[in-house]
């Protein structure tokens, strides 16, 4: 195994490690954005899908060195296999551990969204419900092995973060629309529509079509 | 580069068992697509030729962001 001694890669492991937190963070946020239907008004609502994608794209980016300065570095032992496969860690096996179960998570995750064109849209939706799962157990692997996040700044981010999660994932639930919520303002009827209506209204109360819950 | 193909006609589909509603498709095609009263896409009927480039370039951009892959664009043989 290759070990470097350069104190900047196990310096750069604990820094891309908080920054990805945080990015994944703000893309699971966005992920509850485009999924309760927000946008339309100000800012488009495919704008912040295409912002969801790409931020997960940057994300990706920061876990990947994250992963290989955490290999590289020769402070603690792990391997490339620890990064994949849990329990194969000899520094903080079961910490570790769940550091590999949400890179597997997110893989499967990211590998699906770029098949997306080419799988059924119900394989590709049962698999972006593990992100939650990945989520999650990235907070408490940060929290677990992050030697920043059990003080200071370190631990008001993971903190910070585990809150803005649980709200997203409280509000997926609870705010999850009807198979439909109306014009957007940016769709060209909504000008012309005889009875304009606010950004958030429904067209119809919800019984007038199927509601979600009851397909889902 | 190569020659691009510029001839034929295309329509914009929408597979109603896929959609519910997003509304993306209205705000990247707004040229083709209306959202009627219950946010589901009316989409324009007529064939668009391929060389209509800004329009086609919208409907591509709708088969792409659509999230939950309810478009497809259909090109027509020519005749």
């Amino acid at each position: 195994m290759i070990a470097l001694t350069t104190p900047y890669l196990w310096y750069t492991a604990r820094a891309t490690g908080l920054v990805a937190l945080v990015l994944f963070t703000v893309v699971v946020s966005l992920g509850t954005f485009v999924a309760n239907r927000i946008g339309g008004t100000i800012v488009g609502r495919f704008e912040l899908n295409e912002l969801h994608r790409s931020l997960s794209i940057v994300a990706m980016i920061f876990l990947v060195i994250h992963i290989l300065t955490t290999v590289l570095d020769s402070y603690v032992s792990t391997g490339f296999i620890s990064a994949v496969i849990p329990m194969t860690s000899q520094y903080k096996r079961l910490d570790v551990a769940l550091g590999a179960i949400a890179f597997d998570l997110i893989l499967a995750v990211w590998i699906s969204s770029l098949l997306k064109l080419h799988i059924a849209n119900r394989s590709w939706r049962f698999i972006h419900w593990f992100s939650w799962i990945a989520f999650a157990t990235a907070v408490v692997h940060g929290f677990l092995t992050g030697t920043d996040a059990r003080s200071g700044i370190g631990l008001v981010v993971v903190i910070a973060c585990a809150a803005v999660g649980v709200a997203a994932a409280i509000w997926r639930f609870l705010g999850r629309p009807t198979r439909a919520s109306g014009r957007t303002a940016l769709s060209p009827l909504a000008a012309a529509s005889p009875a304009p209506r606010a950004p958030g209204e429904r067209a119809f109360p919800s019984a007038a079509r199927p509601s979600r819950k009851a397909t889902r | 580069m190569g020659v691009r193909r510029r001839t034929g006609l295309f329509i914009l589909q929408v597979n109603p068992i896929l959609c519910d509603g997003f509304g993306h498709c209205a705000e990247l095609a707004p040229e083709l697509v209306e959202i009627d009263e219950w946010g589901y896409p009316i989409i324009r009927s007529e064939p668009v030729s391929l060389g209509d480039t800004d329009v086609y370039q919208s409907a591509r951009y709708a088969e792409r962001g659509c999230p939950r892959r309810a478009l497809r664009i259909q090109r027509l043989n020519e005749k």
